[in-house]
């Protein structure tokens, strides 16, 4: 080898290092109970955490806006993208401006209109308001921009209404745009944490990541294997997730940044 | 709920695109435009959650209050300090990644991956992952006691503890950011980089005129971007020092949350909320600009 290509390659195996190491250290101090190698930590947590209840919530909101997301936001962006709207454009305007503003400006009276509606605490308060992402209202508008209506064209001359033609025709062409519809959302909602602890307020509705944050504040001195055990439950789903699918997420989510 | 409501006005004979936009609509509408409207209503009032009766306009008078908040003002040179501290070590970090990535290698999927990983990862448990590296006994004072270097708490002490946090901050984003880079770089045309080095252009000098000027336009989205995330940055300060020690940390987001859901003290957060909102609003006005050119009839990439 070349010095400058082994020079590089050394380069790059320090920077692997660092990037894994944190996530190694997180496993080891999981995994290290005072009897030695066991899973005890994740028992304890699972059980008494209770970290199956936030698997399960995390589970169902995640799928829930998942779902949501793909049926209004298909339906939005095939409006946006094939029909004639009075006003569309500025709408569209509209929706784009929303995904670049802070959503922490929304926070408090989101809080207050959930309080108002008696769905604090319930999983209405962490779904609905999220199955309308305007990023992926955007995608596949964009999507659908590129590629021509004949197809759906051909539909409608046999009579097919727009709700079949949207679920039989047009869901089945933007397939690649619904796939990073669905990595974006599902890692997003996933992740979240700031709407769910605020709209949260008992151990049974809360998602992982506020579960693991709050048994970070809970005790007087922190119990890190206990809480790396917890930080691996919330983190292993996604980590799993891209081992198998690393080209199309890391693809999904970089797309449209390069232009 | 909302695919069965717009079957129904289907029958009532709406017009197709009005059913294909209501459920978007319906949810915009209540779970962003009136909160959003509402946001700017609360600033102008002393809200009661205990009693809504009770709450009355006072005007500028919530305003007035962020001059005379030394809390608010520690936040804002915080959050500022923040951004111009991440963003452009970031940047740069992840631009000279980019570029050792354009070599061939082995194990460049491998090295991709490891790059990309952190950015995918709920922002709790890398919080909580480096509030053990820095913690006294944890993995960072460990590897400098080998070298000699007393121990050190680096988020006890008020002028380690906003740097410690922007560090991880770059760590977990630049991953992101040089992938992004590295895609562009292989959408330059190859020849582009021959006829320059038939010119006598030197490494350094097609970087120059060749490389960074055609990803002028992804270096400014992800300047953009990347700045408008950081004015929010919340959940590693909470995490890892609820804004301690001695407000050092304290951030606006946090500011926020502590003011209304600590002090309950709602129309005052909600001032603090546009302060983000303004602040952060310049960039994305120049993010949705980007954006906008695409949404005229000539929409298709």
């Amino acid at each position: 080898m070349k010095p400058a290509r082994a020079l590089r390659f050394l380069a790059l195996l320090v920077i692997v290092a660092a990037m894994a190491y944190p996530l190694a250290w997180m496993l080891a101090l999981s995994l290290r109970t005072p009897d030695g190698t066991s899973l005890r930590f994740y028992r304890d947590v699972w059980q008494a955490g209770p970290f199956d209840r936030y698997f399960l919530n995390s589970v169902v909101v995640t799928g829930a806006v998942l779902a949501g997301n793909i049926v209004v936001c298909a339906m939005a962006g095939y409006a946006f993208a094939r029909h004639r709207i009075r006003g569309g454009r500025v709408l569209f305007f509209l929706v784009i401006s929303t995904i670049m503003l802070p959503k922490q400006v929304i926070l408090v009276p989101m809080y207050i209109l959930m309080q108002k509606l008696g769905l604090i605490d319930t999983y209405w308060a962490l779904t609905v308001p999220f199955i309308a992402d305007p990023f992926n209202i955007f995608l596949i508008r964009q999507y659908l921009a590129s590629i021509p209506p004949d197809c759906e064209e051909a539909a409608r001359l046999e009579g097919a209404g727009e709700m079949t033609i949207l679920f039989r025709v047009v869901m089945p062409m933007i397939k690649p745009a619904l796939a990073v519809v669905a990595i974006h959302t599902c890692l997003t909602n996933w992740n979240s944490f700031l709407f769910p602890f605020i709209l949260t307020d008992s151990t049974s509705m809360r998602t992982l990541p506020v579960g693991v944050a709050l048994l970070a504040q809970g005790a007087h001195s922190i119990d890190w294997g206990h809480l790396m055990a917890g930080a691996v439950i919330s983190a292993l789903p996604v980590i799993v997730a891209f081992m198998i699918f690393q080209r199309r997420i890391i693809g999904g989510l970089t797309s449209g940044m390069t232009r | 709920m909302s695919a069965g409501r717009s079957l129904a006005a289907a029958r009532a004979g709406l017009p197709p695109q009005a059913v294909l936009l209501l459920p978007w609509a319906l949810v915009y509408a209540a779970f962003f435009v009136f909160p959003f409207v509402f946001s700017f209503v609360l600033g102008f009032m002393q809200y009661n959650p205990l009693n809504v009766g009770a709450s009355r306009f006072v005007g500028l008078e919530q305003f007035a209050r962020l001059a005379g908040d030394r809390d608010f003002l520690q936040a804002l040179r915080n959050t500022l300090l923040f951004v111009a501290g991440t963003v452009p070590v970031t940047t740069v970090a992840a631009l000279a990644l980019a570029l050792l990535m354009r070599a061939p290698m082995p194990g460049k999927d491998l090295f991709k991956a490891a790059l990309f990983l952190p950015s995918i990862l709920s922002m709790v448990v890398v919080a909580l992952l480096f509030k053990l590296f820095y913690a006294p006994g944890g993995a960072l004072n460990a590897a400098l006691a080998h070298l000699g270097v007393g121990m050190h708490g680096w988020l006890t002490d008020p002028r380690t503890a906003l740097p410690a946090i922007m560090a991880m901050d770059v760590w977990a984003a630049v991953g992101y950011y040089a992938i992004i880079f590295y895609a562009a770089f292989t959408a330059i045309p190859r020849d582009l980089y021959e006829a320059a080095e038939l010119d006598g252009a030197g490494a350094w000098a097609s970087l120059r005129h060749v490389t960074l000027p055609l990803i002028r336009p992804t270096l400014a989205f992800v300047l953009v971007i990347n700045t408008i995330r950081s004015f929010q940055v919340f959940v590693e300060v909470f995490v890892m020092t609820q804004g301690g020690p001695l407000g050092a940390t304290n951030t606006l987001v946090l500011h926020l949350y502590e003011t209304a859901f600590r002090r309950l003290d709602y129309g005052y957060a909600s001032v603090i909320a546009y302060t983000v909102f303004v602040l952060s609003g310049v960039f994305s006005v120049i993010a949705i600009r980007r954006l906008r050119p695409q949404v005229g009839p000539e929409g298709a990439r």
